[in-house]
């Protein structure tokens, strides 16, 4: 699932030099995930995942890393 | 009516109400008038030497009191977005040729000239003075908005008071602002949506309320303030408008006092504008249009039973009394407003900016649809719009060939159902470079919204047989990487 999102991420809403060496821990509001990044990012999970995720869990801890988004995704996966 | 007239006029009718919030701090609007008459005090003592001031906060009280004392000494005042590489702040400070920069605290180090830092803090301690405001000739400058140029450079949009007060008091009298409007002011002074917020809201005796910018990464968190502020105007980009209604948890969260809700800066799609209309029944939407050069000079009160989600809305009626012409031959719209720009700010002296005709040519293209309605069909020239913001390609290819690994490149706006387009670059490396050299000057030398989402390095740019870039090929390439 983190290949996905990384590749979605990197691909398509932010740039970094090396996205390989880009942890799963570090910070991807730092490295310019916006607003309209959160968007497209949330829209892209729900259709890939067959999730949907609380309008009330749109939130930057959520976001903040691909651990985090994993986790999250995870969540409401099981639920 | 001259620009601050209103607003002085409110402070002395109603000095009880209150003009701003940001978070836990308020302020009244005779406790609003005392600071801007210290600051006002300060500046006067500084005798200026440039009537112009460049404003180095972010949104908020002291950059509203900041605005105020510096119209007040009959200057102009030039708001800096902070969120800009240290770079980029330099290049528009030395362009504008400021006589003061106000700031808060010691001056920054990244400041190439600290001698005209003003510390705002000081003037809590300044005298009120003489506690008069300047009341200026119409055709004096009240503002340099700095937005993206075509020449690869920074350009100033140079707004008179005149202009400013046009604007003001059109949209005060057409959205009938109130004194007991609370209004949520979220976009930054530099960009002009704010000129709504300082300047029609404060005439209007209204309280403008600093939405913490935090809440634009947490939409339901951003309804709930709403609510919770009863917020009853809210003028701002359709992105984030977008964003609420698909995540804003509008269905839990009724937002009764929400009356008024004004968008511009791009093409709101209308899908989401018609799940928007359905989750708030009792707001009146607005579709403003313009461009910084001529503020709003079209506008369209939505009208819910027209929406088609597969058709875009119109831009709708003249707006601010401005005459409005389309150009026979390229269907360019051209504007007359007495909103209109007196020019371009480069290098620090005022260049022309309209034809001799006084129409500004705003390159976009618009056609009049059978209601009599303006509609907008893109650009005519390669200017992107990104969550709002105008981005030129050529901003960001100079800084891409400024970097010395780089041999060519080209940008280009890949479309995007939510922010209206990204900027994507193709880069063509000298032999031996890498890719990722280039990203620390990307980071250094645009703001965030100007970065490049994509880059890839190719060994040619694609041509057309007239020699020009083949920017189809590109989109094509990017998409397809």
């Amino acid at each position: 699932m983190k290949k996905k999102l990384r590749d979605f991420i990197f691909q398509e809403l932010i740039f970094v030099a090396e996205p390989g060496q880009f942890s799963d821990d570090d910070d991807l509001l730092e490295a310019g995930l916006d607003s309209m990044g959160i968007m497209r990012l949330i829209m892209f999970i729900e259709n890939e995942y067959g999730v949907t995720l609380p309008d009330t869990e749109i939130e930057p801890s959520n976001v903040q890393s691909l651990n985090a988004l994993e986790q999250w995704i995870l969540r409401h996966k099981k639920g | 009516m001259p620009l601050l007239s209103a607003f002085k006029q409110r402070c002395l009718e109603t000095p009880e109400a209150i003009a701003l919030i940001e978070g836990q701090q308020q302020l009244s609007y005779q406790q609003l008038m005392q600071r801007i008459y210290q600051l006002s005090s300060c500046l006067a003592a500084v005798k200026i030497p440039r009537p112009r001031v460049v404003i180095a906060l972010d949104r908020g009280i002291d950059a509203t009191i900041a605005v105020f004392a510096v119209l007040g000494v009959d200057a102009c005042y030039i708001p800096l977005d902070m969120k800009n590489p240290p770079h980029r702040l330099n290049y528009i400070i030395n362009d504008a040729a400021p006589g003061c920069i106000i700031g808060k605290g010691a001056c920054p180090d990244w400041l190439e000239s600290p001698e005209l830092w003003l510390d705002i803090g000081q003037a809590d301690f300044a005298p009120s003075g003489s506690q008069i405001l300047a009341t200026a000739n119409p055709e004096s400058i009240a503002a340099i908005l700095y937005t993206s140029g075509s020449t690869g450079t920074p350009k100033g949009v140079a707004l008179s008071h005149r202009a400013l007060a046009n604007f003001a008091n059109w949209a005060a009298s057409t959205f009938t602002l109130s004194p007991l409007e609370r209004i949520a002011s979220l976009a930054p002074f530099h960009f002009d949506l704010s000129i709504f917020d300082l300047f029609s809201c404060l005439s209007c005796g209204a309280t403008v309320n600093f939405m913490p910018a935090s809440l634009t990464l947490s939409p339901s968190r951003l309804t709930a303030w709403l609510q919770e502020q009863r917020i009853s105007v809210f003028y701002t980009v359709p992105s984030l408008l977008g964003f609420i209604a698909l995540k804003g948890a509008l269905k839990t969260t009724p937002l009764p006092d929400l009356k008024t809700v004004l968008f511009a800066g791009e093409v709101f799609p209308t899908p989401q504008l018609i799940t928007l209309c359905e989750l708030l029944p009792t707001v009146q939407f607005y579709n403003l249009y313009g461009p910084t050069e001529t503020n709003v000079c079209c506008y369209w009160p939505i009208d819910r039973e027209r929406l088609q989600p597969e058709q875009a809305i119109p831009i709708g009626y003249p707006a601010c009394g401005a005459l409005l012409e389309i150009d026979e031959k390229t269907g360019e719209l051209r504007v007359q407003s007495a909103n209109n720009l007196s020019g371009y700010w480069q290098q620090g002296k005022l260049g022309s900016a309209l034809s001799a005709d006084d129409f500004y040519n705003t390159g976009d293209k618009v056609s009049l649809n059978g209601q009599g309605e303006y509609c907008y069909h893109g650009r005519l020239d390669r200017m992107l719009k990104c969550s709002g913001y105008r981005v030129e390609p050529s901003e960001i290819e100079a800084v891409l060939l400024s970097c010395p690994e780089v041999a060519n490149c080209a940008v280009i706006g890949i479309p995007d159902s939510t922010s209206g387009q990204r900027p994507a670059a193709v880069v063509v490396l000298k032999p031996g470079a890498k890719l990722e050299t280039i990203v620390k000057p990307i980071k250094q030398g645009l703001p965030a919204y100007m970065q490049p989402s994509k880059i890839i390095a190719l060994d040619a740019l694609p041509y057309l047989s007239n020699g020009k870039t083949d920017y189809q090929a590109l989109l094509y390439l990017l998409e397809k990487n």
